[in-house]
């Protein structure tokens, strides 16, 4: 049986992902004078397939301790540090109002930075790939539960959820 | 005799002169450099760069403005005098040659001369002659006659666009031309969408070759879709050759210049016309104004008169950080000095290395001791800038009061300095508004007419305390309760301490004012101060004694940045508290603590030390007691409070790290810290506990 870790892109370190990042980036150089192309990064959560667009990942890492933070809503896990800088983790499951599970081999933290520059982790079951999809496979998306996904993207026969991550951070304190 | 008098005059310039010279010697310094380039490049080459002379020209309009910011009029005068003439040099109105360029020269020496007199008001009167001289020179040779008109008559240029041309262009356009340059015009068309991108890489494109002298639209049919932008640039490459190096697909290239469009000559080939220098460069550069200066005086002014540096905060907060991380590997390390001393097989490595260890830990806190001290400021600043206000405002409210200043050597962290100015400002103005009575109201209450409020600040421990008093009406706690009544914050029937009462002050909204003035009176201001004051970590104490006065103290922790922490556990998680506002640690038994009103208590030298259990308060499994807790007592200001953690872990140094996230503020924590293992551990907001605490009996 293959290491699901290695086979299919899954087991992305920091350095596996800067490499990743730097083929996306050569293989789009080549067709340059094509149709408006998004580069995703796609994940799984609860065995679904979710993507957030790959300039607003800033790396990737594999499970690490969390220190749990008290007073703040249940889908904040806790904080990491990052070579010193301290960042929160949320969960995806139980931000998408999925049931929670314990980490897994596959189990990585996305950190990803929103526009004004609000950084977070967030706790996915596994990552994907990198790929690239035409803006016009993207359809805006109408009956996301918990607002956080803001478009559907097909990928061959599935759907792939684009998430909102301004909306996925939008978390408040508890009081 | 005359010169002793100067000395003793100059030293007594103010903590703004010396402000203002650090600064506006930098901007004469950076001046002197552009303008001793432009005198090479006038008299070398005569190819003078457009942005030296845009330099110097934004040297002397920053001059302006700071000299007008600080009230040096004779400066401002001068600079912007020196900022029409270089407007004209910019614009080509004015001939860039020897004659404006020593009239130049002399301002800056001038303003060099100036500002070592700064603070002398005598020697500045003396000077003013000079200056009035020297402007009107300048003025004179402003308003020389600007060039002909016509003159690009020998250009294919459009009528219209030629209009377009700011006065600016024009002159580069007359320039380019005189150095015989070639004159192009490069077109392209853009989508409109991605215009903005694709003209910025063009322009970029073409400054590698040559000058981009305006960008205009392009007139013509284009698609609704797509833009037209017209490109008029100067270069010293054939037109064969510009083609051929700009590597833009979409553009094309059309040479304008008449006359030379066949003349394949660059501009070393044709030598460059050179009607702007005309006085050869060995003429002396020094005239009139100098002559003023006296020869000693004229060495001192080589050298810099203020020795500080300006540097940017955030610079010095990298450095920190850095300490910071040093401080933590240097944990690590001592670790691993222990662990091999304690075995008797490495105990020999272990030991030259702990000597190692030892040498460099006295460098490292050294280095830590220097980072600190240079963030450190005096809070002088502030109190004059306070000062500055409380007399301004004195007039308008026609009250007499006189201000007392004490400690303004005090020293604190930069970052904290800034952020106090407000919340001191408003415990002034507050004084200088509610407190202190009108002359009559005070000679009627049998006081001195003339009130007075005292700043005061010192260092307590680990912490600075300023405390603001006035010898005013001291609050009216009466009125202060029926107004917090009246928006119900308090019930009718509720019994507060005196204390409790003046604490009243800070929530949001309190008065005891009816009339609403400018100063104040309309309930913001207590409530700020104390919620500045605690994100800065510090506490705010008040005190008042009807018909006495009001004492309205704060006490900050003097650094922000690198500082000593306890390590506590607490069901099974280390926290860390900063050891600045640690007192002492305590092992109790259980039965030791004692009960009032469901508070925790215990007896602490005879006095009630309330309880705190950190495990309750952050919501953790209270892990299974053992009879025997560990008590930490924690002191901000007046307040006391004991926390009660499962045990102790020793002493770290910490630095205090934002959290960053959707969740940026928890209550009770202050940021976390990283201890050398990676994990980072949660560091405690003890201001907001011991608050928390002395409000608590309220919220319960």
């Amino acid at each position: 049986m293959s290491d699901p870790g290695s086979s299919d892109g899954v087991d992305l370190g920091s350095q596996a992902w800067d490499d990743l990042a730097r083929t996306a980036r050569s293989t789009e150089d080549g067709d340059e004078q094509q149709e408006d192309l998004r580069q995703l990064l796609t994940f799984e959560v609860d065995s679904t397939p979710y993507a957030v667009p790959v300039e607003r990942v800033r790396e990737i890492v594999r499970i690490r301790p969390i220190t749990p933070v008290p007073h703040v809503p249940k889908e904040v896990l806790g904080v990491i540090s990052l070579r010193g800088e301290i960042v929160e983790v949320i969960d995806l499951r139980l931000r998408l109002a999925l049931p929670p599970t314990d980490p897994v081999r596959s189990t990585r933290i996305i950190v990803v930075h929103t526009e004004d520059g609000k950084v977070a982790g967030i706790l996915v079951d596994a990552v994907r790939e990198v790929s690239r999809v035409a803006e016009d496979s993207i359809r805006p998306s109408t009956n996301s539960g918990t607002g956080s996904v803001e478009a559907l993207c097909v990928r061959g026969d599935e759907f792939v959820s684009l998430m909102d991550l301004d909306r996925v951070l939008e978390i408040h304190a508890e009081h | 005799m005359a010169k002793k008098k100067t000395t003793t005059r100059r030293r007594r310039s103010t903590k703004a002169d010396r402000e203002f010279i650090s600064e506006a010697e930098e901007i004469v310094e950076r001046m002197r450099n552009d303008l001793a380039d432009l005198t090479d490049q006038c008299s070398g080459s005569g190819d003078v760069d457009p942005e030296l002379l845009n330099g110097i020209f934004r040297s002397a309009h920053s001059l302006k403005a700071l000299a007008g910011l600080f009230g040096f009029e004779p400066i401002q005068e001068l600079a912007h005098r020196l900022e029409d003439i270089l407007d004209g040099l910019r614009l080509g109105r004015v001939v860039l040659g020897m004659p404006a360029l020593t009239l130049i020269e002399e301002a800056v020496n001038v303003f060099g001369s100036l500002l070592q007199r700064i603070g002398d008001s005598e020697a500045l009167a003396e000077a003013g002659d000079q200056i009035t001289d020297l402007s009107n020179r300048i003025e004179t040779a402003t308003q020389q006659a600007s060039p002909e008109a016509g003159e690009f008559d020998s250009l294919d240029l459009d009528a219209s666009l030629l209009r377009a041309l700011t006065e600016y262009e024009e002159h580069r356009l007359r320039e380019s031309l005189e150095r015989g340059r070639h004159i192009v015009i490069v077109e392209s068309t853009f989508e409109i969408i991605s215009f903005e991108e694709g003209l910025s890489e063009l322009s970029t494109a073409i400054r590698e070759i040559g000058e981009v002298l305006s960008t205009l639209p392009a007139p013509g049919e284009t698609p609704e879709s797509q833009i037209r932008f017209s490109l008029l640039a100067a270069t010293d490459l054939s037109l064969n050759e510009l083609s051929s190096r700009l590597s833009f697909p979409s553009a094309t290239v059309r040479s304008v210049c008449r006359a030379r469009s066949s003349a394949e000559g660059t501009s070393d080939a044709a030598p460059p016309v050179q009607p702007v220098c005309e006085v050869a460069p060995e003429v002396p550069l020094q005239p009139v104004a100098h002559e003023t200066v006296r020869d000693s005086e004229n060495l001192q002014s080589l050298k810099s008169i203020s020795d500080t540096v300006r540097v940017d905060i955030r610079k010095l907060d990298e450095l920190m950080n850095l300490v910071g991380e040093l401080v933590i590997q240097r944990g690590t390390l001592g670790d691993i000095v222990s662990s091999l001393l304690s075995d008797s097989k490495t105990a020999r490595i272990g030991s030259d290395l702990s000597k190692v260890y030892k040498a460099f830990d006295r460098k490292l806190k050294g280095l830590q001791a220097s980072v600190l001290d240079v963030r450190m400021v005096p809070l002088r600043q502030v109190f004059e800038k306070v000062s500055r206000v409380l007399r301004g405002l004195r007039r308008e409210l026609d009250k007499t009061v006189r201000l007392e200043i004490r400690g303004a050597d005090t020293e604190l962290d930069k970052l904290i300095v800034e952020e106090l100015v407000d919340p001191l400002m408003h415990t002034v103005r507050n004084a200088l508004d509610h407190a202190i009575e009108t002359p009559e109201e005070r000679i009627a209450a049998g006081k001195d007419p003339e009130g007075c409020i005292k700043i005061e600040a010192f260092q307590r421990g680990n912490h600075v305390v300023i405390a603001v008093s006035d010898d005013g009406r001291g609050i009216d706690t009466a009125r202060l309760r029926a107004n917090a009544e009246s928006r119900s914050l308090v019930g009718p029937d509720e019994v507060l301490t005196r204390q409790e009462m003046l604490d009243l002050v800070f929530l949001p909204g309190a008065s005891t004012r009816d009339v609403v003035t400018e100063t104040s009176g309309r309930g913001v201001g207590m409530d700020v101060v104390r919620s500045n004051v605690t994100a800065l970590g510090g506490v705010v104490d008040i005190d008042s004694t009807p018909g006495r006065g009001t004492t309205i103290s704060m006490t900050l922790p003097i650094t922000l940045a690198i500082i000593q922490s306890l390590i506590v556990r607490v069901a099974g998680q280390r926290f860390a508290i900063p050891l600045n506002s640690v007192l002492e640690t305590m092992l109790i038994e259980e039965s030791d603590i004692q009960r009032s009103e469901g508070c925790e208590m215990i007896n602490l030298r005879g006095d009630a030390l309330p309880l705190r259990r950190l495990a309750s308060e952050f919501e953790l499994n209270e892990s299974a007691s053992d009879g025997r807790e560990f008590v930490v007592v924690l002191g901000m200001g007046d307040l006391r409070i004991g926390l009660l953690v499962d045990s102790l872990e020793g002493q770290q140094d910490t630095v205090i790290k934002p959290i960053q996230g959707p969740i940026q503020t928890v209550d009770g924590i202050a940021g976390a810290t990283e201890l050398g293992d990676g994990d980072p551990v949660l560091v405690l907001d003890v201001a907001s506990f011991v608050e928390d605490s002395s409000r608590g009996r309220e919220a319960a």
